[in-house]
């Protein structure tokens, strides 16, 4: 299954299943979606429904929460992660806090679903996620869906949390087709254990989960057998799964596109030391991208953020250099 | 221009082969026939020639690999060939280096290089011992800084270190080594005194622990034949020889001459099949079971119709102990198996690899022997197998 058609059966469902649920963004109604993620909803629930906004990312979130409190679900599309900027004040003021402010009398069943990540040229100004800056935002739920398994499962429980959900997706993985897994008692909050190994943990999430799948099959022919987590979900983050690998392995790798400074991997690496500083035989290794706007030229772009080959030898390197 | 080494087809039924050493690096310099890998097939470990003259700019497989017949294995520029012979000459080894460093950017990533690099400079990390170093070396009363001091274990100590010692502490030298081979858990002793083989032994006995042993590529080989053999629809001839032995001249060998002789009378005993064809062999090639130290191999014996008893006889010494190259297995049409020697009376053989037939002999009563056919019954039909088996038991008696 594609991707993208997983997100599409999930919004599909959850508009039959529920009528309050609606969705709205730029391009997701006549136009199928800028990713075609919307495709065919519009004729399927109609222009109330499923509605075409202006360009003004402020507005659709602020639209969204507005329908939240009236009793919708609303699910708002904004086009690329790096837009989201525009309604900031939104969800961080506004959808993150109303519970709170309201002593619990308001809640905000909104879901933000947003792609972005470093794709292919979009340069500095679409190719970020702001993860990081997600996560660190108390009253929302931060959700990665790096497979087609998660986007469906994950989406569907987003839209019935009654939370603001910050759906994040990548740009690459939209025409990747992808196995389809049946899960029965689905966990949006529980990280998965993609290859079980007892050398090392790497955990990882969103795209760069393909990218260690690769560097999986070099590290293994260098007789490292490596566990591999997807974290799933960023905010609450799954350290029981993280901390129970690392009782086995000793050792822990965190792989990230964002860039490193503040990254996702710095907050995992220090709850890491919180919760399993015995454990650990070696320090924890960042693989993350670049402290740099994300460049425009292929060949740039590509030494900006982790590849398979960087992720090897980096690892390999920090073994030596470590003496393990 | 780029010249691709492929890994190369060394027998009939090799699909992949393993590297086993590279003999060249990134920038050496090749002539066509230099050896630049060592690559095992099923059969034989083989070294396997550049092909062409040039400079090594690629190797795209590392050590323990399995690649799969016909991939490419390195790639040699041929273009540079022409710079390096008037450099090498006079500097083989210093001057081909300098230029494919900057080529190495493009290199996929090379485990042993990179571990090279890395393992010659001087470690970054200080510190007495990792965290979970520290909590094992206390759970089991191991003093790290002073095994520090005496240099036993290094600086910082990791967990694989005091792993070592806690068993250095508690096991004897050889009980040591009994949980290194069955990988037993030291968790499952009881770790107040030193723990002797004995003690291990009893354990692996009372826990019947399997002690694990890799296959060994010529195991799997023969693995893979004797199921594919098995699949062949055969006939079976069971039969009686009269035989004088020779002195000084092993029966086996008197047995290959016969058989020999009587394949040069029977075409389809020179026989093999491939796709919808049927290719004869002038050649009367025998493929001989021989039970060598590093295991059963079907070594084949060329053209034994020419060759004299004496020359038989001393292959059957040679192939005991020499180092079987793809031509001492490969291009037999028909096989044998001797199991006289270890007093066997009788038994059936499995057909070899591609052969049309196998001929199973056991030991010699009264200068009879019993002797059992497999036939391919694809290759040969009843007649035919009976007319070639009435041809080896004339021959067997005049030999």
């Amino acid at each position: 299954m594609l991707y993208r058609e997983a997100l599409n059966k999930a919004i599909d469902e959850s508009m039959a299943a529920d009528e309050s649920v609606v969705i709205l963004g730029e391009d997701v109604g006549r136009y199928g979606g800028s990713y075609r993620v919307s495709e065919g909803l519009f004729s399927k629930y109609g222009e109330k429904r499923v509605i075409d906004t202006p360009i003004a990312e402020l507005s659709i979130v602020g639209n969204a929460i507005g329908m939240a409190i009236a009793g919708l679900r609303p699910i708002a599309e904004i086009m690329t992660a790096n837009f989201s900027l525009l309604a900031m004040d939104q969800i961080i003021n506004h959808a993150a806090k109303f519970r709170y402010m309201s002593g619990g009398k308001m809640t905000i069943p909104l879901t933000i679903r947003m792609p972005g990540g470093v794709s292919r040229q979009l340069a500095a100004q679409h190719s970020e996620n702001y993860e990081t800056l997600y996560s660190s935002i108390p009253g929302l739920i931060v959700l990665t869906a790096s497979n087609a398994t998660y986007a469906y499962y994950g989406l569907k429980e987003a839209v019935f949390l009654n939370d603001p959900v910050v759906f994040l997706e990548h740009e690459l993985l939209y025409p990747m087709d992808m196995e389809f897994k049946e899960i029965k008692n689905f966990d949006p909050f529980k990280a998965e254990i993609v290859k079980e190994g007892k050398d090392l943990t790497i955990i990882t999430y969103l795209k760069m989960r393909y990218d260690v799948l690769e560097a999986e099959k070099e590290l293994k022919k260098a007789g490292i057998d490596a566990e591999i987590i997807d974290l799933n979900s960023l905010r609450p983050l799954d350290i029981e799964t993280i901390a129970n690998s690392i009782k086995k392995t000793k050792k822990c790798v965190i792989v990230e596109e964002d860039h490193k400074t503040g990254g996702m991997g710095a907050e995992i690496a220090a709850q890491i030391q919180e919760h399993c500083f015995y454990d650990l035989d070696v320090p924890v290794l960042r693989i993350a991208g670049e402290d740099v706007p994300i460049p425009y030229n292929r060949k740039l772009e590509l030494l900006s953020i982790p590849t398979p080959d960087k992720i090897v030898k980096k690892i390999l390197e920090w073994k030596a250099k470590n003496g393990i | 221009m780029e010249y691709k080494v492929i890994m190369p087809i060394l027998s009939d039924t090799m699909d992949k082969g393993k590297i086993v050493k590279w003999l060249v690096k990134v920038g050496d310099y090749v002539k066509k026939d230099s050896p630049v890998v060592e690559v095992e097939s099923d059969k034989a470990t083989m070294q396997i020639e550049a092909g062409v003259e040039g400079v090594v700019k690629k190797i795209l497989a590392s050590v323990g690999e399995e690649v799969p017949v016909k991939t490419p294995i390195a790639i040699i520029d041929t273009e540079q060939k022409a710079a390096k012979i008037e450099e090498s000459k006079p500097q083989t080894q210093t001057q081909p280096q300098t230029q494919p460093k900057e080529e190495k950017k493009e290199t996929v990533v090379n485990i042993d290089e990179i571990l090279n690099e890395i393992i010659s400079s001087p470690k970054a990390v200080s510190g007495s011992a990792s965290p979970a170093a520290k909590k094992k070396a206390a759970e089991y009363g191991i003093n790290i800084e002073e095994l520090q001091k005496k240099k036993e274990i290094p600086k910082p100590a990791h967990l694989k270190d005091i792993d070592e010692m806690v068993i250095k502490k508690y096991f004897t030298p050889k009980a040591a080594r009994l949980i290194k081979e069955y990988s037993l858990d030291i968790n499952d002793f009881k770790l107040d005194h030193k723990i002797r083989s004995e003690e291990v032994l009893n354990y692996i006995k009372q826990n019947n622990i399997p002690k694990i042993t890799k296959l060994t590529p010529n195991k799997i080989a023969v693995i893979k034949n004797v199921q594919n053999s098995i699949k062949k629809p055969t006939f079976l001839i069971f039969e009686k020889i009269n035989i004088t032995k020779k002195e000084g001249i092993k029966l086996t060998a008197q047995i290959i001459k016969a058989l020999a002789l009587a394949m040069q009378k029977n075409p389809l005993t020179r026989s093999v099949l491939k796709d919808d064809k049927l290719l004869t062999y002038p050649a009367s090639n025998i493929s001989v079971a021989v039970n060598r130290d590093d295991g059963l191999y079907m070594c084949v014996i060329k053209n034994a119709e020419d060759k004299t008893l004496e020359e038989i006889n001393e292959w059957l010494k040679e192939i005991k102990t020499k180092r079987l190259t793809i031509e001492d297995l490969s291009g037999s049409t028909f096989g044998i198996s001797n199991l006289g020697m270890f007093g066997i009376e009788r038994f059936t053989a499995l057909i070899n690899d591609k052969d049309a037939g196998i001929g199973a002999f056991g030991k010699m009563n009264e200068g009879e022997i019993k002797v059992t056919f497999t036939i391919d019954h694809r290759i040969l039909n009843g007649v035919e197998a009976a007319k070639f088996v009435n041809d080896f038991k004339k021959e067997i008696q005049n030999v």
